[in-house]
């Protein structure tokens, strides 16, 4: 019972940071219909940004994520204007193409800025856990989890609650009548691009943290957050939540139950398995697109 | 109109990335076409800069350049300059296979040298072999790499994974009773170099007696321990010993920690062999009494050690971690056949040489089975005081072997 409570525990930990990197995500593709392979490396600067600050003047990594954030939300809304808009209404082709494109770039010049030796952010607490009644929680972990749910309520009541999110969710639903009734969609666009990012740079704060890494990990981050969200059903907040906290308690129950060796494919059956009956997703919505597909 | 627009805009994509692709492939020098006697003899390697093995393959290429400098200074290779070609294949299988190939088509190069850890090196030698050229690789000591009936294949190390654990194994069953583990757990990564290590060391720990309480393999996209030694936690072993490269290695022992598992015994493949990188990694007091098995030592004795050393701390400073020596001795080996068979143009008169000679380099003097797999033991490291010193075997110690491992943090 207490291993089984420990596994879900670890599980729904992961699933947190899970959520809050795939959070951003979803939510570009909600407003734009681009499916952002870039997202990973930006999770990585994520990371890189906050060793840099942690490494260069003693930031405390996770408090850092207030400082990390707008750093890569500026770097996220320079590369929209410059990169993604152009090809914004492109076909969809043109966008996967250029944006993973855009992470083969970023993972050079992360290499270039930071060197391609794996790198870990060790503070104090790094290695130590919170216990009570045999189980443990790893701080760090459990630091980065708060964060994630605070970021996501921040965003969650951004999208429902404001002028801002109800402009972000009129573009994403319509577009040409979003621009009739005064919504500028490409700022919003820009906007929503900048805020996506940011979020993948604060999940990359987290799992700078919990875990080493290289410019090249981001090949490893981009396959669970684009299986999260399809799991979840693209474009939607909640369903991205609810993806990543199964597919975190997916991992970490196959690793104790069935084996480590299964723990990073049996999250993927899953998905196989949820497509085959709800072919949009767990909260996704079916578009008229989809039924004219079909 | 806007269908026909948007699909021509495509095949213009299209294009433009075929196009790329296509000169990228074309691209390279045609340095080495190898007759003329006064131009330098060309070396082909693809490394792993970057990716998953950036660690090894970057340490790699340190110990390639600081061989080429020294053979250079030192007058050449049968009087010609040494050229390195480097590609990096991104620590991808089949970008390996692409490079090999252009390296020998394209490039056309005199020699190979072979590229890091087992997984690159298996596809990578399969195109030397199938050139007919001589590869000598600095890692890949998986034993499937030998099984292959290869001719052209040597591996520069002491020892095939395999035997990497044996001797520590050894030294195990024949600690006094009161003091010998008597539960063992084994994770490993699922690696062809990292799971022979482990089963090598299992077998006969098992034979000595020591009960195995926990034994997984898990995959090399895992980032999250905490499953994995919870699991070894309640099956409360008195000794881990992990088969890992480099991250899985990190992100074991600060899971371990986390979860204030600290068994009596700890010896980890690869990672701890990584020198400063290793103790930043899992934090300096934490690695104290950590086993690795390592093939080389800066303070050993062997012939031109100290030399390499120090053109190491002069070039890229600090020591020199173990897979710059490894590729250095790779290169000693090419060195050493070359200049007895005092010609690079019969590549199978090379492989026969190394086959029936022994060469001193400066892990130690090398020799070869026929399947290219080499001869000698490994050599035992253990973190003390925050330093990587050779334990075992006892005519090569720098220090007192120690049993226990005694994280700081938790200690």
């Amino acid at each position: 019972m207490t291993e089984l409570l420990q596994t879900l525990l670890l599980g729904l930990l992961l699933g947190g940071v899970y959520a809050l990197a795939a959070s951003g995500l979803t939510l570009i593709f909600g407003v734009m219909r681009v499916i952002n392979i870039a997202h990973g490396a930006f999770l990585i600067l994520g990371a890189f940004v906050t060793y840099w600050l942690w490494d260069a003047f003693g930031l405390d990594p996770l408090l850092g994520v207030v400082l990390t954030t707008p750093i890569v939300f500026g770097v996220g809304w320079i590369t929209y204007k410059l990169v993604v808009s152009p090809v914004r209404t492109a076909p969809m082709a043109s966008t996967v193409l250029l944006t993973f494109g855009l992470a083969l770039v970023l993972e050079g010049a992360m290499g270039e800025i930071w060197g391609n030796n794996s790198t870990a952010i060790r503070p104090s607490y790094a290695d130590e856990s919170f216990t009570f009644g045999g189980l443990f929680l790893p701080k760090a972990q459990v630091y980065g989890g708060l964060i994630a749910v605070v970021v996501l309520v921040l965003l969650w009541l951004v999208l429902t609650k404001t002028w801002l999110g109800r402009a972000i969710r009129a573009a994403a639903t319509n577009p040409a009548s979003a621009e009739l009734v005064g919504i500028k969609v490409a700022s919003v666009a820009a906007l929503v691009f900048g805020i996506g990012i940011a979020a993948a740079g604060a999940g990359g704060a987290i799992t700078g943290v919990l875990y080493p890494f290289v410019p090249g990990s981001h090949y490893q981050w981009i396959a669970r957050l684009l299986a999260i969200v399809v799991l979840g059903g693209l474009g939607s907040l909640n369903g991205a939540v609810l993806g990543a906290l199964m597919f975190g308690v997916a991992e970490t129950l196959t690793s104790a139950y069935v084996s480590p060796a299964w723990a990073t494919a049996v999250p993927y059956a899953i998905v196989f398995a949820v497509l085959l009956i709800r072919p949009q997703g767990l909260l996704g919505t079916r578009l008229r697109e989809d039924a004219v597909a079909a | 109109m806007s269908h026909v627009s948007r699909r021509r805009g495509l095949s213009a994509l299209a294009l433009t990335g075929a196009l790329a692709f296509g000169f990228a492939a074309c691209g390279g020098d045609d340095s080495g076409s190898g007759d003329d006697d006064d131009s330098p003899i060309s070396i082909g390697t693809s490394l792993p800069l970057t990716g998953e093995f950036s660690q090894p393959g970057q340490a790699a290429e340190q110990g390639y350049k600081i061989w080429q400098d020294m053979v250079n200074d030192g007058g050449g290779l049968l009087g010609r300059d040494v050229e390195l070609v480097v590609k990096d294949d991104a620590s991808n299988q089949n970008t390996i296979v692409a490079d090999y190939n252009a390296l020998i088509g394209q490039d056309k190069v005199d020699l190979l040298l072979g590229t890091f850890s087992s997984l690159l090196n298996l596809p990578a030698s399969a195109v030397a072999e199938k050139n007919q050229m001589l590869y000598v690789e600095p890692a890949g000591g998986s034993p499937e790499m030998f099984s292959r009936g290869f001719q052209y294949l040597f591996f520069a190390q002491q020892a095939t994974a395999d035997r990497q654990g044996l001797v520590f194994a050894d030294w195990v069953a024949n600690l006094p009773e009161d003091q010998r583990p008597k539960t063992a757990a084994y994770p490993t990564l699922d690696d062809p170099f990292a799971s022979p290590v482990v089963e090598g060391a299992k077998a006969a720990l098992e034979e000595a007696g020591v009960e195995t309480v926990y034994e997984e393999t898990y995959a090399i996209d895992t980032k999250n321990f905490d499953t994995i030694v919870s699991a070894m936690k309640n099956a409360n072993p008195d000794l881990v010993f992990h088969g890992a490269q480099f991250e899985d290695g990190i992100g074991m022992t600060r899971s371990m920690l986390k979860a204030d598992f600290t068994p009596d015994m700890f010896f980890e493949t690869n990672a701890p062999s990584f020198g400063d990188q290793y103790s930043e990694g899992v934090g300096a007091d934490n690695t104290e009494g950590v086993f690795f098995a390592v093939s080389h030592s800066p303070d050993a004795d062997t012939p031109g050690n100290a030399e390499f050393v120090q053109a190491y701390e002069d070039e890229f400073g600090g020591l020199p971690p173990e897979d710059a020596a490894d590729a250095y001795a790779a290169g000693q080996v090419l060195q050493a056949a070359v200049e007895a068979v005092g010609s690079i143009d019969d590549q199978e008169a090379l492989a026969d040489w190394l086959r029936e000679n022994e060469v001193e380099t400066i892990l130690g003097p090398l020799s070869w089975e026929d399947t290219g797999a080499p001869t000698g033991e490994f050599l035992i490291g253990q973190w003390q005081g925050g330093k990587a010193e050779i334990v075992l075997p006892e005519d090569a110690s720098t220090a007192e072997i120690k049993p226990g491992w005694t994280p700081g943090g938790a200690g």
